[in-house]
C-alpha cells in the first residue's frame, strides 16, 4: 500500500517534470525564456559527451567546441552551399565528426594528463582558425547566414516554439542513451579506467580503444548538437566555437557534476542563465561575478550541482520520515 | 600421466637502459600448484610479474603460456587468455562499490558493447544479468558478500586485497599472479588468505606469489623459485629451499673470509 503510493508519487512527479518542461515555450507560461531553454537543450547534449569523457573515464578535453564547430559548419554548408536535405546534412556530418574523433582518438590518447589537455587545446584552435580562415566555404569570421531550417513533409522547424520540442526531444534521448550506457558493462570499464589503467588491462578491459570510443561518441553528441544550433539560428560564425567555448563547456560540466549524466542538464542551464540573464544585471563586473560563482561552486559543491541537490532532497527526505514517525 | 606446463619462460630477460631487471631466466611452472617467488629487494619478481602479464614489452627471451607463445599478446588481451594478477598497491576502482569492481572482472567474459548498451538491447539485460550473479559468487567464495554495495576504499586493507582478488578471479584465469598478497596483513588475515589461496588451487588454477613473508611462504608454497638480482638461483619445494646454501647466502649476505 505505502510501496504502491510511493510508486505512484515518483510516476507524479516525472509526469509534473515533463508537464513543465512541455508548457515552458508557451507565451501564457514563460515564453519569453524559449530561446535561453533551446540554448540549455543544445549546450546540455555537448555537456553529456564531456562528462562521459572527463567524469566517467577521467580524460580531459579542451576541445570540444571543434567537434561543436565542426557538426556546425559541415551541416551549414551541406545544406545552405550544397543544397543537401539539412537532415542528411546533420547525419553525414555527425558521421565525418564522430570519424574524426575517431582517427586522431589513437594518436592524441598516447598522451595522458596535462598533455592530453594541451593536444585537445590544440585540436580546438587549429579548427577554430580553419572555421575563420577557410572563407571560400566557411564565409570567414563574418559566417554564413541563410541556412536552412529542419522540416518534417511540410512542417518547418521555423520559430523558436517548434524547436523547443525538437532541441528537448534530442536532448531527452540523448541523456536516456548516456545513461543507459553509464550503467553497463561498458559504462564500468568506462569507470574503470578512470580508477586504474593498469587494473584496466590486467582484467582484460582494451584501455586505448574505449578512451577512443567514447571521444567518438562524445564528438558525435557535439556534431549533433552544432547541428541543431546552425539550422535553429539559420546562422554561423566562428565565434561560438573559439577556445574560450571549449573551457565553458569544461565548466558547465564540472558544474553540473562531472559524474552524473542529468547533471549535465544543471551545468548547462545554471551556466546559461548565468552569463544570458543574471550576469547581464552587473554590467562590466560581471565577468568578476562570474568567476566568484565558480570558486564558490568549487568550494562548497565540489562534485556539482546535481550531486549536492540530490543530497539536499535526500536530507529533506530524512528528515521528513523521522517527523512521520513520530507519534 | 605427463605433467602439464601451465606458462614457460626461456633466457627471459629484461633490461632498462643499463640495468639487467631480469636476466637470462627459465621457468617451468606446473599447472594447478601453487608456486612461490622470493628473492631480495630488487631481485626482479615484479619485473617478472609484469614480463608475464604484459605490461612491459620482453627485452630478449620467450614466454609460453599453455604452449603458444605470449610474446607479442597485447596486456589486455591476456586476461581472456587466462592469465590474471593482482597489485602490490591493490589498484582497486576507487569510483565504484565493492560489487562493480568485481562486476569489472568479468568484462572479458561478456561481450555487448556501446550500441546493445546504449538501446539496452536483450543481449545486453542477458548479460548484465549474469554478470552480477557471477560476481556474487566471486565475492561470497572471498566473503565479503555482505559489503557489496560499500564503496570499495571504505574497506579495511585486508578486505581491499581480498576484493581486488575476487576481481581477478571473476575473470576466470588458468593462472593467477599475486603480487605481495600478505604485505599489510595480520596474522588472522594471513591465514584467511592462506585458505583462499588453497581453495583457489582446489577451482584448478594455478597460483603464483611474490611474497617476503616467509612462514606464509613455506606454509602454502609447493614450489619455490629463488631470484636475486635478475637471476634465478634455486628453485625447489620449500625444504630444498630452506637448506640450499646460495638462498641463504643471498638473504645474509656471504661470509667474508
Amino acid at each position: 500500500m505505502l510501496a504502491s503510493l510511493k510508486r505512484n508519487w515518483s510516476y507524479l512527479a516525472i509526469t509534473g517534470v515533463i508537464a513543465f518542461f512541455m508548457l515552458i515555450p508557451f507565451d501564457w507560461f514563460l515564453g519569453q525564456y524559449t530561446t535561453l531553454m533551446i540554448f540549455i537543450g543544445i549546450y546540455t547534449i555537448v555537456t553529456v559527451g564531456l562528462c562521459l569523457l572527463m567524469g566517467y573515464t577521467g580524460q580531459v578535453s579542451l576541445g570540444q567546441a571543434a567537434f561543436f564547430g565542426m557538426g556546425a559548419y559541415i551541416s551549414a554548408i551541406l545544406s545552405k552551399t550544397y543544397g543537401v536535405n539539412p537532415w542528411l546534412a546533420m547525419l553525414i556530418a555527425a558521421i565525418m565528426t564522430g570519424a574524426f574523433a575517431y582517427i586522431i582518438g589513437y594518436p592524441i590518447f598516447r598522451l595522458k594528463g596535462n598533455y592530453l589537455a594541451m593536444a585537445t587545446l590544440g585540436l580546438g584552435l587549429i579548427m577554430w582558425i580553419l572555421f575563420t580562415e577557410l572563407s571560400q566555404f566557411t564565409g570567414g569570421p563574418d559566417g554564413m547566414s541563410g541556412i536552412p531550417s529542419l522540416s518534417i513533409g511540410g512542417f518547418v522547424f521555423d520559430s523558436s516554439f517548434r524547436c523547443y520540442f525538437l532541441v528537448w526531444l534530442f536532448c531527452l534521448v540523448v541523456l536516456l542513451i548516456s545513461q543507459n550506457i553509464v550503467r553497463s558493462r561498458t559504462g564500468r570499464a568506462l569507470r574503470a579506467i578512470h580508477g586504474s589503467e593498469a587494473a584496466s588491462e590486467s582484467i582484460g578491459i582494451n584501455v586505448n580503444q574505449f578512451k577512443v570510443k567514447i571521444l567518438t561518441l562524445s564528438a558525435v553528441y557535439a556534431s549533433l548538437a552544432g547541428s541543431l544550433f546552425v539550422h535553429y539560428l539559420r546562422f554561423v560564425s566562428p565565434q561560438p566555437f573559439d577556445f574560450l567555448a571549449s573551457v565553458k563547456l569544461v565548466v558547465m560540466a564540472v558544474i553540473g557534476g562531472l559524474a552524473s549524466v542529468w547533471g549535465a542538464i544543471f551545468g548547462a542551464g545554471a551556466t546559461r542563465v548565468l552569463s544570458d540573464e543574471l550576469l547581464l544585471r552587473f554590467g562590466q563586473w560581471d565577468i568578476v561575478v562570474y568567476g566568484l560563482i565558480l570558486v564558490l561552486v568549487m568550494i562548497f559543491m565540489p562534485e556539482g550541482l546535481f550531486v549536492k541537490l540530490k543530497e539536499l532532497y535526500e536530507r529533506f527526505r530524512f528528515r521528513y520520515r523521522r517527523r512521520e514517525a513520530q507519534p | 600421466m605427463t605433467k602439464s606446463i601451465i606458462l614457460e619462460t626461456r633466457g627471459l630477460s629484461k633490461t632498462f637502459g643499463g640495468l639487467v631487471a631480469v636476466n637470462k631466466v627459465d621457468l617451468t611452472l606446473e599447472a594447478g600448484k601453487i608456486t612461490a617467488i622470493i628473492g631480495p629487494n630488487g631481485a626482479g619478481k615484479t619485473t617478472l610479474f609484469n614480463l608475464i602479464t604484459g605490461v612491459y614489452p620482453v627485452s630478449s627471451g620467450e614466454i609460453f603460456f599453455q604452449g603458444a607463445l605470449l610474446n607479442n599478446v597485447p596486456a589486455y588481451k591476456r586476461a581472456s587468455l587466462g592469465i590474471v594478477r593482482t597489485y602490490q598497491h591493490i589498484h582497486l576502482f576507487g569510483n565504484m562499490t565493492v560489487l562493480e569492481n568485481v562486476m569489472s572482472g568479468r568484462h572479458p567474459r561478456s561481450s555487448y558493447g556501446f550500441f546493445e548498451a546504449a538501446f539496452r538491447l536483450p543481449k545486453a539485460r542477458r548479460e548484465e544479468e549474469a554478470i552480477s550473479l557471477n560476481a556474487i559468487k566471486y565475492l561470497n567464495l572471498v566473503g565479503l558478500g555482505t559489503y557489496a554495495e560499500h564503496d570499495a576504499m571504505s574497506l579495511p586493507l585486508g578486505q581491499q586485497k581480498l576484493l581486488a582478488i575476487a576481481r581477478a578471479l571473476a575473470t576466470e584465469p588458468r593462472l593467477i599472479l599475486l603480487d605481495e598478497p600478505g604485505a599489510g596483513l595480520n596474522t588472522l588475515e594471513k591465514r584467511q588468505l592462506s585458505d583462499l589461496m588453497r581453495s583457489i588451487r582446489e577451482m584448478g588454477i594455478s597460483v603464483v606469489l611474490v611474497e617476503h613473508d616467509m612462514p606464509l611462504v613455506m606454509g602454502i608454497a609447493e614450489w619455490v623459485i629463488v631470484l636475486d638480482s635478475g637471476h634465478k638461483i634455486a628453485e625447489g619445494t620449500p625444504v630444498q629451499i630452506q637448506k640450499n646454501e646460495r638462498v641463504i647466502a643471498a638473504y645474509l649476505g656471504e661470509e667474508v673470509e
